[in-house]
C-alpha cells in the first residue's frame, strides 16, 4: 500500500493542476483581450451614433 | 452619415461574411481540433508527463510573438518611409497583440517551469531576454500613449519598434549562445532533426497553423477598433468646428 502511495505521488499526472493552470491562464488572457476589444468597439459605435444625430441637427457651417 | 454606412459595409460585403467573420470560424474550429489533437491524439512525455502539453501552447505562441513583432518592425520602416496611417495602424495592431502573445508566452512558461525546474522564474539568458522583450513592447505602447500628438507618436513607436525589434534573434539565440537551464530550440535552424517524436512534431505544427489564425483574426479585430476610433475623431473634430 505504501509502495503504491509513493508511486502514485510521483506519476507525471501529479502535475495535472500546472497544465490546467497553463490552458486555463492562456484562454482567460486570449478572451480577456477579445472580449475588451469588441466592448470598446461597441461603446464607440454607440458614441458614433449619438453624435451623428447631434451632428445631423447641427446647421453646417458657412 | 458617410461614417457609420462606411463602418458597416466594413462587416460584411454584400451579403458575404467579412473576412474577419471568415477568420473567427477558422480559428474557432481549428482550436477545437487543435485541444482534441494536444490531449487525444500526442503522446504522453514520458519523462516529464501530462504537464509537458503545455508545449503546444507555449512554444506556438512565443513563435506567434515573434512574428508580431516582425509584423511591427515592417510597418515601421513601412510608416517611416510613407507615413501613410495604414502602416501605423498595423504596426499599432500587431505590438499590442506581440504583447499578449509574450506576456501569454511567459505565464505558460512560468506555469510550466514550477513543476519541471522547481521555480516559478530564474534569471538565466531565455527568460531574462524574453522579459527585456516584453518590456520593449509596453514601452511601445506608452510612447505612443504620451506622445504629445498622435502622429508624433506614431513616429516615436516606429522607431521603438524598428529599434526593439534587435531583442528578437537574441531572445532565439539566447539558449545556444548561453547554454543555461532552457532546452534548446525544437523550431528554427538550430533545432536537432530528432528533437521531437513525429506525432508530437505534427501536432506542434498543426498548434502554430492554428495560433497564426487567431492572430490574424485578432489583428483584423484591433484593425476594425481603430477605424473605429479614427471614425469617432473626425465626427468629435466636425462637431467642435460647428461649435458644439
Amino acid at each position: 500500500m505504501l509502495d503504491f502511495i509513493l508511486l502514485s505521488t510521483h506519476l507525471p499526472s501529479s502535475n495535472l493542476p500546472y497544465l490546467f493552470a497553463a490552458f486555463a491562464v492562456s484562454w482567460v488572457v486570449l478572451f480577456g483581450y477579445l472580449f475588451y476589444v469588441n466592448r470598446r468597439q461597441h461603446e464607440m459605435k454607440k458614441e458614433i451614433t449619438r453624435l451623428q444625430k447631434v451632428l445631423d441637427q447641427t446647421p453646417e457651417e458657412e | 452619415m458617410a461614417n457609420t454606412q462606411s463602418m458597416e459595409r466594413s462587416d460584411s460585403l454584400g451579403g458575404f461574411p467579412s473576412i474577419k467573420t471568415i477568420l473567427a470560424l477558422i480559428t474557432g474550429v481549428m482550436m477545437l481540433v487543435d485541444l482534441y489533437f494536444i490531449f487525444m491524439v500526442a503522446p504522453t512525455d514520458s519523462v516529464l508527463g501530462h504537464v509537458q502539453r503545455v508545449f503546444y501552447f507555449h512554444v506556438p505562441i512565443a513563435i506567434v510573438s515573434f512574428l508580431a513583432f516582425f509584423v511591427v518592425f515592417i510597418a515601421s520602416l513601412g510608416y517611416l518611409m510613407k507615413r501613410t496611417s495604414k502602416w501605423d495602424a498595423i504596426a499599432h495592431a500587431s505590438a499590442e497583440i506581440g504583447v499578449v502573445f509574450v506576456t501569454l508566452a511567459l505565464l505558460t512558461g512560468i506555469i510550466w517551469a514550477r513543476p519541471v525546474w522547481n521555480t516559478w522564474w530564474t534569471w538565466e539568458p531565455r527568460l531574462t531576454t524574453t522579459m527585456i522583450l516584453w518590456l520593449i513592447y509596453v514601452a511601445y505602447l506608452m510612447v505612443r500613449s504620451y506622445a504629445p500628438t498622435r502622429s508624433k507618436g506614431a513616429i516615436y513607436a516606429a522607431v521603438v519598434g524598428i529599434i526593439g525589434f534587435i531583442d528578437v534573434p537574441i531572445v532565439y539565440y539566447s539558449v545556444v549562445w548561453w547554454r543555461s537551464i532552457h532546452p534548446s530550440p525544437v523550431v528554427g535552424p538550430f533545432a536537432q532533426a530528432d528533437a521531437l517524436d513525429g506525432t508530437m512534431a505534427l501536432v506542434l505544427l498543426f498548434s502554430l497553423i492554428t495560433f497564426l489564425f487567431f492572430f490574424a483574426y485578432m489583428v483584423a479585430e484591433r484593425m476594425e477598433l481603430r477605424n473605429t476610433e479614427e471614425a469617432l475623431g473626425r465626427i468629435r473634430f466636425t462637431l467642435r468646428r460647428r461649435g458644439r
